[in-house]
């Protein structure tokens, strides 16, 4: 056993040393980072826009541009009491964010802040309001008989290439005729420096939209106070359900198994899937450049295959080790609410255990067919012939998972995660949702003895390929095993 | 004292294609045994079965006393026919891991191999990737890999191919020291020459038989020595010369090879007693390479072609 441990150093040794394992070992904290900073870099990259209005002659009043202005207002408070309720949730949970939707709402966005700077401190240190896409300006003296003039091409063309600018040295991006049809209905004319750009569009038509609506609504004697009622309106509804962590009130947490279970059954996934591909490559490697023959007289064949499944293994959780330090130090640092309710979740019923079974389970079932296949090939060419079927059988309980995720119990996700070689996936993206306790058992001793007939498979096919200068097909590969002594 | 290796009848076939067939030799304890034959004769079959690599399909082989290579793996030396070692591995740490395997503590190992490298003028590569090393320099790594867990029987498989004169002689006075140290060497090779200098003994094979077992001096002994002649003479005054089994002409040289046991001299002498027009004459003695020919038919240097042979 001793040579085995040996080769497991060896193995473990020759990718901990190199960078680009390190490389890889942050890359997928960096990615889940950066995955999640895009949505705001792209909210920060959207270019603001600078929009003239222009009242039709048939509007006199100033109502239409009123009105737009209003809504576009109102559009604006909106998206800003969701910025504050959304950077509320994780430090204050649910609770908190009612708290500052419900300040805002009712005294206005400045009150809102405070509100969450009281609920969660560090978030409201951090909150910056969320940014405008459009800015009224004041619509310059030569445009404002646009409306009227029949040349309008030629007269909004050099503010918007830049030869004219504004008071303030802005340039315009974009300017609103504001219209009413023959029955009185709001229309608009959008003339914007960029053809492919809609958001002054869309923007317009959401407020004509709301400016109808209330001009329907006030036509039709019903009180503006009224309709501002209700469209604060907010229905107050609470989930109850016996099956909830609190045994009543439904909260996050209670949707946080499934997240859990699916976050966790992805992470095996890709852990099993990198490390048998390593280990087939590190057999491949050493079929190619003949140390295998050398290993061979030094090792029975199992010694050589337990070593090196062993080293792999110990990469494997190095990596999840510290990916999990990662985790949790970020949990930790930025969320603690919601770090606290995943620890619960984790360390609930012995889940850690189950999880671990089936983390050994899934990778030791892969990890041997790979390297069994790593010993039949020279060339990744040839290996990718014999890979391919595998990970078809791969995919699918990346798709199923995500099925598991919102739905556990689901059939589809019950009957798969018998199959022993899903259950390792599936049945770790289930457990934090708790399955039945004799799903539980009957999957991992299914799975246990899959991992033993494939073993002992892989073991003798291992060591006839590691001998032969035989090129492996499927077909071949029952001759082998049964010429093999 | 029984020998180091003994193989009685050991046949090897793979399908339908007979690798081995047959064989019976023994290596003594202490010495050097070439393993002779072209390329492709079952050599590295044979090899593979002494080290319990691949089973015998009939025969027994001894080892060291066992009965499989497999029992006896701390105390053999092999380098494979084909070289490789981790390209990313230091020769240091490469030598240690497979000193290690074979029991030797990691740190025993590592000093052994700097001592070893040492000697072998690598000590200023001791620390530098093996993918850093020229050619030659990693064959010295993988020869002193395999004989840093000082083996007793040291089985080494082409061990002179690609290394140029100069590293061929050091590895002629590396084998002689393994075997002054009281190790059994067995290597395998088809140049005759490295043989020749090196054997205690010798084994030739050929298509999967052997030939031949025994010294150099007996294997060369199995062919005719030659007088080789030039001058105006005729070549059946030469063939009637005393002791003359046959001639040979070669241009303006005649090759004339002598009976079993007939003498040079006496030839030489009646030609000149005759007064034939002998103008330069040379005794060749055979080498091992003309023994080869003489008791295999096949040139040693030429690949043997049999059917099957990708199944070695």
């Amino acid at each position: 056993m001793t040579r085995a441990l040996l080769i497991a150093r060896r193995e473990y040794l020759a990718y901990a040393r190199t960078v680009g394992f390190w490389l890889s070992l942050l890359a997928l904290p960096f990615f889940a980072v950066l995955g999640g900073a895009i949505p705001i870099l792209m909210q920060r990259a959207e270019p603001v826009h600078m929009v003239a209005m222009v009242e039709a002659p048939s509007d006199e009043s100033g109502a239409l541009s009123e009105g737009v202005r209003r809504a576009l207002d109102e559009a604006r408070a909106r998206r800003t009491a969701e910025a504050l309720r959304t950077a509320a949730l994780s430090e204050a949970g649910l609770d908190g964010v009612e708290a500052v939707r419900r300040v805002t709402e009712e005294q206005g966005e400045a009150a809102g802040l405070a509100e969450l700077r009281r609920v969660a401190p560090r978030a409201g240190a951090a909150y910056s309001p969320p940014r405008e896409s459009i800015v009224l300006v004041d619509t310059p003296t030569e445009l404002q008989a646009l409306a009227e003039a029949d040349n309008a091409r030629e007269r909004v063309a050099p503010w918007f290439s830049g030869d004219r600018l504004l008071a303030d040295g802005e340039q315009l991006d974009a300017v609103v005729i504001l219209n009413r049809q023959d029955d009185g209905a709001p229309s608009a004319v959008v003339w914007a420096a960029r053809a492919t750009d809609r958001t002054v569009e869309n923007a317009v038509r959401d407020a004509l939209a709301e400016v109808n609506r209330r001009e329907a609504l006030t036509t039709a004697g019903v009180d503006p106070g009224l309709i501002r009622d209700v469209d604060r309106f907010r229905p107050d509804v609470q989930m109850f359900s016996p099956a909830s962590a609190s045994g009543g009130q439904v909260a996050l947490r209670d949707s946080l198994p499934g997240i859990i279970g699916f976050a966790l059954g992805f992470l095996l996934w890709s852990l099993v899937v990198t490390g048998a591909s390593m280990l087939m490559n590190s057999v491949m490697e050493e079929k190619a450049n003949k140390v295998l023959e050398v290993l061979l007289s030094s090792a029975s064949s199992t010694e050589i295959l337990a070593g090196k499944v062993l080293g792999v293994a110990a990469l494997t959780g190095t990596v999840l080790l510290a990916w999990g330090a990662l985790g949790a130090a970020g949990f930790a640092a930025l969320i603690p609410e919601i770090g606290g309710d995943v620890a619960t979740v984790l360390l609930k019923d012995g889940l850690l255990l189950y999880l671990f079974a089936y983390l050994a389970g899934g990778y030791l079932m892969y990890a041997v067919i790979f390297a069994a296949i790593g010993a039949f090939c020279e060339t990744p060419r040839e290996a990718q012939t014999l890979i391919g079927p595998i990970m078809m059988i791969l995919i699918a309980p990346l798709l199923v998972m995500q099925i598991a995720m919102r739905n556990p119990d689901a059939t589809v996700v019950k009957v798969m995660s018998w199959i022993p070689f899903f259950t390792p996936f599936l049945m770790s993206a289930r457990a934090p949702s708790g399955p039945p306790l004799f799903e539980i058992l009957g999957t991992i001793a299914g799975m246990l003895v899959t991992v033993a007939a494939i073993t002992w498979l892989a073991g003798r096919a291992f060591r006839a390929g590691a001998l032969s200068g035989v090129k492996l097909e499927w077909k071949s590969l029952g001759r082998v095993l049964k010429r093999d002594r | 004292m029984g020998p180091a290796l003994a193989l009685e009848n050991v046949s090897k076939r793979y399908g339908a294609f007979q690798a081995v067939q047959d064989l019976s030799f023994a290596v003594p304890k202490g010495s050097i045994c070439g393993f002779l034959g072209p390329n492709g004769a079952g050599k590295t079959s044979t090899i593979r079965m002494i080290l319990g690599l691949a089973p015998v399909t009939a025969g027994r082989i001894t080892i060291l006393g066992a009965n499989d290579g497999r029992k006896v793996r701390d105390r053999l030396g092999f380098l494979p026919e084909e070289r490789g070692l981790y390209r990313k591995m230091t020769p240091v740490d490469a030598i240690a891991f497979f000193a290690g395997l074979k029991g030797v503590p990691l740190g025993e190992g590592r000093r052994r191999a700097r001592v070893m490298l040492e000697a072998q003028g690598l000590g200023a590569s001791a620390n530098k990737k093996m993918k850093d090393l020229s050619k030659g320099m990693a064959q010295k790594v993988q020869l002193i890999a395999a004989l840093a867990h000082e083996p007793e029987f040291v089985i080494l498989d082409e061990p002179f191919s690609g290394l140029d004169p100069v590293n061929q002689q050091g590895l002629e006075v590396v084998i002689r020291e393994i075997a002054a140290n009281g190790a059994t060497v067995l290597f395998s090779t088809h140049v005759m020459q490295h043989a020749e200098r090196l054997c205690d003994k010798v084994v030739l094979i050929a298509g999967g038989r052997k030939a031949f077992e025994g010294t150099v001096d007996e294997a060369r002994a199995t062919t005719p020595r030659f007088l080789e002649l030039e001058g105006g003479i005729p070549a059946d005054a030469v063939a009637a010369l005393p002791g003359v089994a046959s001639v040979d002409i070669d241009g303006q040289r005649i090759r004339a090879a002598l009976k079993p046991g007939a003498s040079g001299h006496d030839a030489l002498k009646a030609a000149f007693v005759q007064g034939l027009d002998v103008r330069t004459f040379q005794m060749r003695e055979p080498t091992l390479h003309d023994a080869f020919i003489g008791l295999t038919g096949a040139d040693p240097d030429q690949v043997e072609a049999r059917d099957g042979e990708a199944a070695r």
